[in-house]
């Protein structure tokens, strides 16, 4: 019972762990490499989520001071620093696992990795 | 803080930054300049290092912060024998990589490439530096990720399809090892609320008795992130194919450096901030230390079944990484030293053989060890320098190998766990087996064709780094006193904290 | 791609996604936003006018010697703000009483912050345009 309370109350957790395994499932057990890249960003958005809402609190704003100084209750801004910066890098590894398959096509003709595997067996 | 020398860590890695991102821009217009810079960053940079590494010793460890900030808010650099004796390796080594580098590359790497793979080496050089000198959670992700990035590229820098497929291998695995570490970095700061590896140290404690899952399911995902990332026994799928594919440059430095800079971080997370009480709490240490005997064993066993010279070199490395878990989760201090050491012994001897394999390739085009006959006639030199680095790796007396072995077998026996000096044995048999057949081959070939041992024909520039390394392995095997005593005090930081 | 309409919009789109790009990257230190984020939209306007018009012609309005040289210098004018600190004598990226930092609310408050904002939007929308040029015109990278 305490699990599923749990699971209910903290809903956004439960929800960035389906997701993160969705993605991660995608990635490990598919053999269209388009589709591995895609699993990839799915498992980061899981974790993304995942952090971001560690820091977030409801009703809470940005943390920059108000020119008029009102009280406002801040948001801790390093989960979501560390997140832009895992977003940026999520999409340099997009792109360049993208130019890899792109080249690997080049050579191959084709983006499935079992006929790849196939492939290189039958060059043995 | 006055003092400039305090700013050398900080130096190092923008210096290291500074030319990778001048080189892509000045190899447009003068491409002989690119590799003379490169080559002088690496040196110059292992100077300053050995300047700090005296600054140390006269006062004492320090914390750098960046702008100025202090933790919780700042970003900090552990300034610790550890960090410094790591960066130290790596510039050495890679000074040594980037000297053959030069002319090895024109037959590897497409001549208008040149300078973008100046940018890569220096990136990723960078990126280590600062991994061993990081002392925040949120930096060692980041570099983690630049690394990363920069070691797939110089793989699939080589327009051949086996390395892209390699790497694009090592990037899709690469990438859920660091989604596992970024949700145990959250994890971790869920339960703590800091990235600093000090402050979360001191709040482990606590943290530990209210949500036990937590660190335990952080710790779970941190030993199977780098463990993917420095190719931990069952997670070494990706290694063979990618360091016996990538141009032998970057398989010095993937296989010397890359994969030994994420165990150092792992140990270093795993010692000094979950700490005792977590490592009583689970039999964490146990564990690796019988993951790393399997993949002594196991990548041993790999080994001797290559027909491929560079693919053995790159299973052999997998056994390597098993040494140096093995000796710092012996958790002895004998035993934490033999597996620093091993560090930067096997740093020497791999990078050594892959140079080796990668001249001979370079020279005649084979792979294959049975094509090897009699080859020690054509390249003494080389021949030579390779057999002092296997013979390094079969651990004979004399040369460095040999020192490490020692070590790690003394702390073995220290920590009263004498079954695994049987491990490193046996190991050390099954090296034998598998890299002595090479030099038998190469010197006592039949099939050689008839005459004298000629001159190598290779370049100065191939050959000097080469016997540079060679030397250095006969070196620190005889005389390994220095070395030994910074080793001690990264092993007593590591081991006190 | 050759439709009248999407020409004529984007003509007309183009310049105030780049005005809102670049109020992203300067109000960075004051608003949230910052150099990622309104470096991506500026990036997104030449990959509209690429995808409206063709890549060709993107190519030729942001060629690959200038994205080079942008992006290798903002990196390193980064990196020279942070030594440039310690020319001074303080830590790498010190910023307080080092740069000039006037009262809240201006441009320069934060200091060197706005030229790093600056450096960061300009690379990150030079890396987003390169990136979209190349793996849709397939060349080598």
């Amino acid at each position: 019972m305490n699990i599923i309370s749990g699971l209910i109350q903290n809903y956004f957790y439960f929800a960035s762990i389906v997701i993160f395994l969705i993605g991660t499932h995608v990635m490990l057990t598919h053999s269209n490499l388009i589709k591995k890249i895609m699993g990839m960003n799915i498992m980061e958005t899981g974790i993304f989520l995942f952090v971001v809402s560690i820091g977030y609190i409801r009703g809470g704003s940005a943390p920059i001071v108000p020119i008029d100084g009102r009280g406002v209750r801040f948001i801790n801004p390093l989960p979501s620093a560390l997140i832009l910066t895992g977003i940026v890098v999520g999409v340099s590894l997009t792109a360049f696992a993208l130019s890899l398959v792109i080249e690997l096509y080049k050579y191959y003709g084709t983006t499935d990795s079992d006929e790849i595997m196939e492939m290189r067996r039958r060059e043995r | 803080m006055n003092d400039p020398t305090v700013h050398i860590p900080v130096i190092v890695i923008c210096t290291s930054l500074i030319g990778a991102f001048l080189a892509p821009v000045l190899g447009k217009y003068r491409p002989a300049l690119v590799g003379l810079m490169a080559r002088l960053i690496a040196p110059v940079n292992a100077l300053l290092l050995v300047i700090l590494l005296r600054y140390v010793d006269a006062g004492e460890t320090f914390h750098y912060y960046m702008g100025g900030w202090a933790p919780p808010w700042g970003i900090a650099l552990s300034v610790d024998y550890l960090a410094i004796y790591v960066a130290l390796i790596i510039h050495l080594v890679s000074a040594v990589i980037l000297l053959y580098a030069k002319d090895d590359l024109f037959g590897e790497v497409r001549g208008d490439l040149h300078r973008w793979y100046y940018t890569l080496f220096l990136l990723l050089v960078a990126a280590m530096t600062a991994l061993a000198f990081s002392h925040d959670f949120f930096n060692i992700f980041v570099f983690t990720e630049i690394a990363t990035i920069a070691a797939c590229a110089l793989i699939a820098i080589k327009p051949k399809k086996e390395c892209i497929e390699a790497s694009f291998k090592y990037l899709i695995l690469s990438t859920v090892g660091s989604g596992f570490i970024l949700l145990a970095l959250a994890l971790i700061y869920m339960v703590t609320g800091h990235f600093n590896l000090t402050l979360v140290a001191q709040n482990m404690g606590a943290a530990a008795e209210a949500y036990p899952l937590n660190i335990m399911v952080s710790l779970a995902l941190l030993i199977v992130g780098f463990g993917v990332k420095s190719a931990l026994f069952p997670l070494h799928v990706w290694l063979p194919d990618a360091h016996s594919s990538a141009p032998s440059p970057s398989s010095a430095v993937l296989s010397g450096l890359v994969v030994k800079i994420y165990a150092v971080v792992l140990i270093r997370i795993i010692l000094t901030v979950f700490g005792g009480e977590v490592l009583a709490a689970a039999p964490i240490a146990d564990m690796i230390l019988i993951i790393a005997s399997v993949a002594i064993i196991a990548g041993s066993l790999f080994a001797l079944a290559q027909t491929d010279i560079k693919l053995l070199l790159a299973f052999s490395t997998v056994a390597q990484v098993g040494y140096i878990y093995m000796g710092i989760s012996l958790l002895s201090e004998t035993g934490t030293m033999g597996g620093l050491v091993h560090i930067f012994n096997h740093a020497l001897m791999k990078t050594l053989l892959f140079l080796a394999a990668g001249a001979i390739i370079h020279q005649t085009g084979l792979r294959k060890i049975s094509d090897l006959d009699g080859i020690a006639k054509r390249m003494p030199i080389t021949m030579a320098v390779f057999s002092v680095g296997a013979l390094s790796m079969v651990g004979i007396p004399g040369f460095n190998g040999f020192i490490s072995k020692m070590y790690l077998a003394t702390g073995a026996f220290d920590a009263g766990k004498p079954v695994f000096i049987l491990v490193i044995l046996m190991s050390s048999l099954l090296n034998g087996l598998y890299y002595l057949p090479i030099v038998v081959r190469a010197f006592l070939g039949t099939n050689a064709e008839e005459g004298k041992f000629a001159k190598d024909e290779l370049p100065l520039s191939m050959t000097f780094p080469l016997v540079i390394l060679g030397l250095a392995c006969i070196y620190f095997g005889l005389l390994p006193g220095s070395l030994l005593e910074l080793v001690r005090k990264a092993a007593h930081y590591l081991i006190a904290v | 791609m050759d439709d009248l309409v999407l020409q004529t919009i984007t003509r007309i789109l183009m310049p105030f996604i780049q005005v809102y790009g670049i109020f992203v990257i300067v109000n960075g230190h004051l608003s949230p936003g910052g150099g990622f984020a309104g470096g991506t939209i500026l990036g997104a306007s030449v990959i509209l006018y690429a995808l409206t018009f063709n890549v060709g012609a993107a190519e030729d309005l942001y060629p690959d010697d200038l994205a080079e040289a942008v992006e290798s210098s903002s990196v390193l004018i980064f990196v020279l703000v942070g030594l440039f600190a310690i020319l001074m004598g303080a830590n790498f990226l010190t910023n307080i009483g080092i740069f000039p930092s006037p009262e809240t609310g201006t441009l320069f408050t934060g200091g060197f912050v706005t030229p790093l904002t600056l450096a960061i939007g300009v690379k990150v929308a030079s890396t987003v345009i390169t990136l979209f040029t190349h793996l849709f015109g397939e060349k080598k990278p």
